[in-house]
């Protein structure tokens, strides 16, 4: 049963991506956009222009051009091999370009999220535990405030407040001091490379980097996942078999495991659905802090109308976020089979 | 009643928990609400100074709190140049006047946007729930497509490939929003269309279409308006966001976004108030939207 469910699940996936991969395809070369000029520059010669278009491939007609990127064209080396063409700005292969990209959004949500759960779990366990209380309260006010917040303006206030007020953060300029040799690239995830080698300053040293970003995105973050655990709490403590429990004389501490363990599932969705909104969601927060992640990648390509890096970049964020979804369905519907009846 | 049935159903014996209750929140987030709606209108005609011509005189910083009732004094009595109350920035535009004529911006391309997106979504979802076939399964699929669409990245490209301007912004995120109407009207109109008063009407021979639009449509409506407050409010922050990355409405419109992205650079060097003073508004209207969404939500619940 469980099998044909994650055959299922799969084939959804795939026709989505599928779906994915025309409609932004298309949608780019339908928008009234010229990547050429922007390529050559205004003051081109029709010649350099009609070169240019050529050399990338522009001047086929659309469907050649799709049927190419995808590899079933001439020269076939496409998106079936895995192949997500090369960057028009800097001629590097895109997937090469995300492979330094993706580690560094990783580990800035790795950590972000480590530390929101650390903190919003227990938060929001004990504001359930009596609801309309003076943490309630707050707890709820905050979930609200947390979640509609300019993530880059705190960010900026953090930067002003812990970098030139206080001194204690470095500068917003990225995500290792550049007077330290890196280590080299083993796994790609500097934090993990550099305790390999052993290069513990490196270490260190990210970390301090990273301070201040997390410290913005838990800020933010925080506010849904408390909300959201009290929520499941509050839920999982008025269900029936809490209140046989309690009937039962079970201690308040045996209660809230009970409960807590009812409500961890469908926290656990929605914790990995926000992971994957924030691979595309966490661009200003690189931004602010010139981290050089996937979402400063997207703002480059974009502005510089690189389309083979804006089509590659939006379909590993949503791959990756299509996974996501999916590791957590089946993971779901093993702890609950009823999922895969309905 | 079966053993089984005992079992399925939950007893209803274990206390309902209340919300707490925020009356005073929900006040203040509707005066925030209905002074920046005000600000939209009048904004750039009550600004002291004009919102995107030089003052001339760049950061100034904002008058210190002991000047205040001084500087007010002067203005009552029309004496002395009129002051820069939230300072200028690097190109001396006058913060405060910027911050106030913002919502002009801010506000319509939200507003609109979500109001765009409610006229591409709700009747895609009416007849999507309403009539269930082959046709209407693709529909709900290409819904789904750009639902899976990373919205921010989305909205960017959108934007920038189509041209920077205030009319294509709106269309952008009326395109990125409209499918989580489409999802609320067709899962509220499945649940209303089973009820007795279709029955009825099809009894006295009304169309199908008339019973949709007519009986079932009005019933179905409730939570597409109450998650309109929240997405009015997601527009605005996702409208600054854009801008903070150059891919928004463009300079020198009086823009929150373009306005933190501006004093960005002078915040590290200690030159808070170009972005500060914005950026509190973003907050507190993004917040009150939030707040008034979750008010109405649960109104409606009840």
């Amino acid at each position: 049963m469980i099998y044909r469910y994650i055959l299922r699940r799969l084939g959804i996936s795939v026709l989505q991506l599928l779906g994915l991969v025309i409609a932004v395809f298309f949608l780019i070369r339908m928008l009234p956009a010229d990547p050429v000029a922007r390529l050559v520059g205004m003051n081109a010669s029709p010649a350099a222009y009609a070169q240019a278009a050529h050399s990338l491939g522009l001047d086929q007609p659309i469907l050649i051009q799709f049927l190419r990127y995808f590899g079933l064209g001439h020269p076939a080396h496409g998106l079936l091999e895995g192949y997500l063409g090369v960057s028009w700005v800097t001629n590097t292969p895109v997937l090469t370009e995300m492979g330094q990209m993706l580690p560094v959004t990783f580990q800035l949500l790795g950590l972000s999220f480590l530390v929101t759960l650390l903190i919003a779990v227990p938060v929001g366990i004990i504001s359930a535990r009596r609801p309309g209380g003076i943490v309630d309260k707050a707890v709820f006010a905050y979930g609200l405030f947390g979640g509609s917040q300019p993530e880059f303006w705190w960010g900026l206030l953090f930067v002003f407040v812990f970098f030139f007020k206080l001194g204690v953060a470095p500068a917003p300029l990225g995500l290792v001091d550049p007077m330290l040799d890196s280590p080299p690239t083993i796994t790609g995830f500097i934090l993990i490379d550099s305790l390999i080698t052993g290069e513990f300053d490196v270490f260190v040293d990210v970390l301090y980097h990273l301070m201040l970003p997390v410290l913005t995105l838990v800020f933010i973050l925080s506010g849904p996942i408390m909300k959201m655990v009290r929520q499941n709490m509050i839920r999982a403590l008025q269900s029936d078999f809490i209140l046989y429990g309690q009937a039962a004389g079970l201690s308040q501490g045996m209660i809230t495991r009970y409960a807590f363990r009812a409500a961890l599932a469908p926290s656990m969705t929605l914790v990995g659905i926000l992971f994957g909104v924030m691979l595309g969601g966490a661009v200003l927060v690189e931004s602010v802090f010139s981290l050089g992640g996937i979402g400063q990648y997207a703002v480059r390509s974009v502005l510089a109308f690189d389309y083979p890096a804006i089509q590659g970049v939006v379909l590993v964020i949503t791959g990756l976020s299509l996974i996501i979804y999916l590791v957590l369905d089946i993971l779901y519907a093993a702890i609950d089979p009823r999922v895969t009846h309905s | 009643m079966s053993q089984a049935e005992l079992l399925a159903a939950d007893t209803g014996l274990a206390p309902t928990i209340r919300e707490p209750r925020f009356g005073g929140l929900t006040i203040f987030a509707a005066c925030v609400v209905g002074i920046m709606l005000v600000l939209a209108v009048i904004g750039p005609s009550i600004a002291p100074y004009n919102p995107s011509a030089s003052a001339f005189a760049q950061y100034i910083p904002p008058p210190a709190i002991g000047a205040i009732p001084h500087l007010l004094w002067n203005m009552v009595r029309g004496v002395g140049p009129m002051p820069h109350w939230f300072g200028t920035d690097a190109s001396g535009f006058d913060v405060f006047s910027r911050v106030i004529s913002a919502p002009r911006v801010d506000l319509v391309i939200a507003v609109l946007a979500n109001g765009f997106a409610l006229l591409l979504g709700v009747p895609i979802g009416l007849i999507a729930g309403y009539f269930r076939n082959p046709a209407t399964e693709i529909m709900m699929r290409v819904s789904d497509v750009v639902q899976s669409f990373p919205v921010f990245i989305s909205a960017m490209i959108l934007v920038a490939l189509a041209g920077q301007s205030v009319v294509n912004l709106v269309i952008a995120l009326a395109i990125l929003y409209a499918p989580i109407y489409v999802r609320l009207t067709r899962s509220e109109v499945m649940s209303q269309k089973v009820r007795g008063m279709v029955e009825a009407s099809r009894a006295i021979g009304l169309s199908e279409m008339a019973i949709a639009v007519r009986h079932v449509l009005p019933n179905s409506l409730g939570p597409t308006l109450v998650q309109s407050s929240v997405t009015i409010g997601f527009a605005i922050l996702l409208t600054a966001g854009l801008s903070f990355v150059g891919a928004g409405v463009r300079p020198p419109a009086a823009e929150w976004g373009l306005m933190i992205a501006t004093g960005a650079n002078d915040m590290v060097l200690g030159q808070w108030w170009a972005s500060v003073f914005p950026g509190i508004a973003i907050s507190l209207t993004v917040f009150s939207f939030a707040v008034l969404g979750e008010m109405l939500e649960r109104h409606y619940r009840n």
